[in-house]
């Protein structure tokens, strides 16, 4: 190693506060990145694996409306058409010993083609799968996971039914991909249509059709036996069109992620400044013997590889660590809101991994870049001057500001371009942040001009020094300041974007949920009316003394257009008048045209994505075929990012071979007791199914829990970042205190006393963290109207009303203040307890 | 040899321009020794910084060993630097993260000499028993010695001190002054030095005198 690396590793020895400090930065940065990617990944790896563990070999499938398909539609297909090449396939979700459990029914003897695993390990069990009904094969792990052993009988819950089953075959652990397995459980087809209670039902016929000249004729001779409603589609494409509906969600997690680690390369620039600062000295007297400015410069950058290497692959241990938890988060929210995900295990992939050490290693040379270049171009006479760095740092003020202006502007033009990109949202949303923040140090000179004579005038020369020193110290005040403003400002943009979307939520659910009180069956989604209810269910609530008018819903997933959308079909009970708020549309003309089944109304995010408005005809795939149904309004709703469709449900049963209904709306009459009516209906259930019956309050709470529940990814990526901007001013100070060693020896020597230095130090951060704070309310709110106008918009299709409270502000004030004083405590008492004959001998 | 032909630095503060140097001519032959007096602020520093490179002149020319140094590129100047000149400085620029010794083999690894040579000039300088020693650690006059080991173990054509004993006492300045005076003849370096003590002028060939920027070689009993 030569003399020159020595001296640079040396260096950083000797300060191992500010070398833990730089690290732990870039870690963080790095980790909230890979976790976020680590957990999308896992997401989409999960998905990917439950379509792939049912999915198999199949090349198409035959799907139906919402009841499914006819069995006998199979018996033709092999009968008639004579295709050995089909599979039949029901499958349902259930719960047993708290775990979700992905019952698939197949057919074990045509099984082979597809997904001959299930068959060829387990010939005699598979056997018992066909002559014992109510027994399963399970995943070796599953089974452990459930602490069961072939021939254990167990419970299994099914939209409110509790059945026993037993299980009486393990499936192997040495399948090619055991994870894919993982929550799996096969059992023959009459089993699961007995206690999904879907008798004669399939869920899909699954076909391996040779991809020849030959198909198209094989096509159309099964579309010429299809049932109404039925029809075939390629496989791969109807799996990605239900990935694609979590794409919006996990790109904003991306972008969050991002955005931390944007704070993250502030302090890694931060703590490079310093670390050439600092050496200003050393840098001069190696130039002096003959060192090139290559040479310094590559000095500065190697180091700086070696701490975002080090910081990295910390990152990525940290970031995995955070993954762990952030899955469980994720999925709980895929769950919630769009289709149940059975496996949550965090599932460790080299793409993510790679792409987190090289972000980390990429974002500290960068961040580096300008430090280093910095250090290279200095002259060495001009080195040994520290005012000069400061001088040129003033100078360059101005111009970052101009620069930033610039930014701001170039955002400000994107966003009015006529564009539905969500990539240019986010475009506009980084280069508005780097605009504000690239102004900040200028705003902050102002501010401390300003200040200074009044602030002196009433609090003496301590606050003078105190203040004096940011502008001063311009260099190293102003990048701690602008990197504590925008972790801030990131929390009161999404804040307040959280807030709003929460505010326009509440006001939502209270003025469209009208009934006293909803049943509906236990399901996987804890938002989803997704289990049918048994048809005495209705009969029994009806005649419950108390209940006035019952309104009836069911929801389903269709497919508008190649897109998965959901459909709720609304009954209304007498008298009961449908209040959805409407976004377009008169309600006087809309309500009338609903209730004469004119046609349908769509939820706002659905006219998004579709680009429908009043007078369009939606076109949906129902049990008679492809229909296109009039759009008479459109609606807020708020409970489906991909959009839904509310039709009438004399209309639903028109098109949908399917008289189930997943929830009811019970009205009360004036003078019923809201618990003794809960009472009597669960009383009178009693022996038909488990109900979840809720009033309308709790609904309301449980959808602002998961509302809560959905945003606390959010919450977690806003606290890392306020973490690193933390550790950044922590950094920036530790670096000013090494700094002003001298300095404050003269101070010390002139007569102030360690608790007036440690006042001067701490009126310093505070001003710092009060500024940064203040500077972070605008451009706080500036990130929210983005995310609010531009991002949810383009992601989802919402619109909300921005509501700000004082709240935010005080927090944001409160949030960077704290964190300043924090930060600057600890080098303020080693200020103050440097001894004074030490600190004025440094050099 | 050194030949400095009509120098002038200007700098440039605020609207105001200040002349650190005027019209300053000198010539230096090979292994001599010259001591540069001045009041503070006479451009006794500007000039040593422009001999070896490290500023540039407004006008005139800087030529050391044939090789017009304000021609040069920013490059060419610190490669010829490193090479050819060699520096001592008050406060003795040492690197605190290097030991003695290492100190002392930087210009000899960045010239791609054999670093064994620094173990004689320890050893010339009597600091052999520091080699593994931290400079903070060192008095000043040791700190000095090493300085002068550094500045001298590539064997420089010249060698520029700028108060080389300005920060040491009396008897550490003696030491470091003899052995200063002993390694320049022994080496036949060029020897520029700039000071304000009597004892240092004493040691030099020719003493010359900075006023306002101006050079004359009329020593004004006022410098001591």
């Amino acid at each position: 190693m030569s003399s020159l690396s020595r001296a640079s590793l040396r260096y950083l020895w000797r300060h191992p506060w500010q070398l833990v400090l730089a690290v732990l930065g870039i870690a963080l940065g790095v980790a909230v990145v890979v976790s976020v990617d680590l957990t999308n990944e896992s997401v989409r790896r999960a998905f990917d694996l439950s379509v792939q563990a049912v999915a198999g070999e199949a090349s198409h499938q035959i799907i139906g409306g919402p009841s499914g398909l006819d069995e006998t539609l199979y018996t033709q297909l092999r009968v008639e058409l004579g295709m050995r090449d089909s599979a039949p396939l029901i499958d349902i979700y259930g719960k047993a010993r708290a775990s979700t459990l992905h019952v698939v029914g197949i057919d074990p003897l045509a099984e082979i083609p597809f997904r001959g695993r299930f068959v060829k390990q387990q010939d005699a069990a598979v056997r018992t799968l066909l002559s014992t009904p109510g027994t399963v094969l399970m995943d070796a792990s599953t089974a452990r996971r459930l602490d069961l052993s072939v021939d254990d009988r167990f419970k299994i819950t099914v939209g409110g039914h509790a059945h026993e089953i037993q299980l009486v075959g393990l499936f192997g652990s040495h399948d090619s991909n055991p994870a894919a397995l993982d929550s799996l459980v096969i059992t023959d087809i009459a089993t699961v249509q007995a206690i999904s209670n879907q008798p004669g039902r399939l869920s899909r016929i699954d076909l391996k059709l040779r991809n020849d000249n030959g198909t198209a004729a094989v096509l159309k001779r099964i579309h010429s036996i299809l049932q109404p409603g039925a029809r075939v589609v390629d496989a791969e494409s109807r799996s990605h069109a239900l990935l694609q509906m979590t794409r919006a969600f996990r790109t904003n997690l991306t972008a969050m992620s991002l955005l931390a680690l944007v704070v993250g390369m502030f302090l890694i620039y931060n703590t490079v400044t310093f670390a050439v600062l600092q050496r200003r000295g050393l840098i001069a007297s190696l130039r002096l013997l003959g060192v090139t400015r290559g040479q310094v410069f590559r000095l500065i950058l190697g180091e700086t590889l070696l701490l975002g290497l080090i910081g990295s692959v910390l990152g990525l241990l940290i970031g995995f660590t955070l993954a762990q938890g952030l899955v469980h988060l994720v999925t709980r929210t895929v769950n919630d809101h769009y289709f149940v995900l059975t496996v949550g295990e965090l599932v460790i992939m080299p793409w993510p991994l790679l792409k987190g050490l090289a972000l980390g290693v990429v974002a500290t040379l960068l961040a580096a870049l300008l430090p280093a270049v910095e250090a290279a171009r200095t002259e060495p006479h001009a080195a040994l001057q520290r005012s000069g760095i400061e001088v040129r740092a003033r100078s360059l003020v101005p111009r970052l500001a101009m620069t930033g202006l610039a930014l701001t502007l170039g955002a400000l033009v994107l966003l009015v371009l006529p564009s539905r990109s969500l990539l240019l949202g986010f475009a506009v949303l980084f280069l508005m942040i780097l605009g504000l923040t690239l102004m900040s140090p200028l705003v902050v000179s102002w501010l401390t001009h300003a200040v200074l004579p009044l602030a002196g005038r009433l609090f003496g020369i301590q606050t003078r020094l105190a203040l004096g020193g940011v502008v001063a110290s311009l260099s190293r005040t102003g990048v701690a300041i602008a990197a504590l403003m925008l972790a801030v400002a990131t929390t009161v943009g999404v804040g307040v974007m959280v807030d709003s979307f929460r505010s326009t939520v509440e006001q939502w659910l209270s003025s469209t949920l009208r009934a006293d009180l909803y049943v509906s069956a236990p399901g996987l989604s804890t938002i989803r009316p997704e289990m049918a209810l048994d048809m005495a269910v209705l009969e029994r609530v009806r005649e419950v003394p108390g209940v006035a008018a019952i309104s009836t819903g069911s929801q389903i997933m269709v497919e508008s257009d190649g897109r998965l959308i959901e459909l709720f079909a609304l009954g209304l009970g007498h008298s009961i008048l449908p209040r959805y708020p409407l976004k377009a549309g008169d309600p006087g003309q809309v309500w009338p045209a609903f209730l004469a089944n004119r046609g349908v109304l769509i939820s706002e995010p659905l006219a998004w994505h579709q680009r429908l408005t009043i007078g369009d005809l939606i076109p949906i795939h129902t049990d008679t075929g492809i229909r296109a149904f009039p759009v008479l309004g459109i609606y807020y709703d708020y409970s489906s990012e991909q959009g839904e469709v509310l039709m009438q449900r004399s209309l639903y049963e028109q098109h949908f071979e399917d008289h189930a209904v997943s929830a009811l709306g019970l009205y009360l009459s004036p003078d019923a007791d809201l618990q003794r009516v809960i009472e009597l209906v669960r009383d009178a259930t009693l022996d038909t199914q488990y109900l979840m019956v809720r009033s309308n309050r709790t609904v309301r709470e449980t959808s602002l829990a998961i509302f809560d529940r959905t945003f606390a990814v959010t919450n977690v990526l806003r606290l890392l970042a306020v973490i690193v901007a933390f550790i950044g001013i922590l950094s920036a100070f530790m670096a000013l205190q090494l700094e002003r060693v001298r300095e404050l020896g003269v101070l010390r020597a002139t007569g102030f006393t360690p608790g007036q230095v440690t006042g001067m130090v701490t009126a310093q951060t505070g001003f710092m963290g009060f500024t940064a704070g203040l500077l972070a309310i605008p451009t706080g709110l500036v990130l929210a109207e983005i995310l609010i106008e531009v991002i949810n918009r383009r992601s989802f299709g919402w619109s909300m009303k921005t509501v700000v409270s004082a709240d935010v502000f005080l927090q944001a004030l409160a949030l960077a203040l704290v964190a300043a004083i924090l930060a600057g405590l600890y080098p303020g008492w080693r200020m103050a307890h440097t001894p004074t004959a030490r600190a004025l001998r440094q050099e | 040899m050194i030949q400095l032909h009509n120098l002038s630095r200007t700098y440039r503060e605020g609207q105001c321009k200040r002349e650190a140097l005027r019209s300053v001519s000198l010539t230096v032959a090979r292994g001599e020794v010259v001591a540069l007096l001045g009041r503070s602020g006479s451009g006794k520093s500007t000039l040593l910084n422009l001999i070896g490179g490290i500023d540039l002149p407004s006008t005139g020319e800087v030529i050391i060993d044939s090789q017009v140094l304000n021609r040069m590129s920013e490059y060419e100047r610190t490669l010829f630097r490193r090479r050819r000149v060699g520096f001592i400085y008050q406060f003795f620029n040492l690197i605190p993260t290097l030991t003695v010794l290492e100190n002392v083999q930087l210009p000899l690894e960045l010239n791609f000499l054999d670093v064994e040579r620094a173990d004689q000039l320890l050893d010339k300088v009597g600091l052999t028993d520091y080699r593994d020693t931290y400079p903070d650690r060192l008095s000043g006059g040791e700190q000095q010695r090493v300085a002068i080991a550094r500045a001298l173990v590539h064997e420089p054509t010249v060698l520029l001190a700028d108060e080389p004993t300005g920060n040491l006492d009396a008897e550490s300045g003696r030491l470091v002054l003899g052995l200063l005076g002993d390694l320049v003849r022994v080496q036949g370096t060029t020897l520029v030095v700039v000071t304000h003590s009597r004892k240092v002028a004493e040691l030099a060939d020719r003493i010359f005198v900075l006023d306002d920027g101006r050079l004359t070689d009329r020593i004004d009993e006022v410098i001591w």
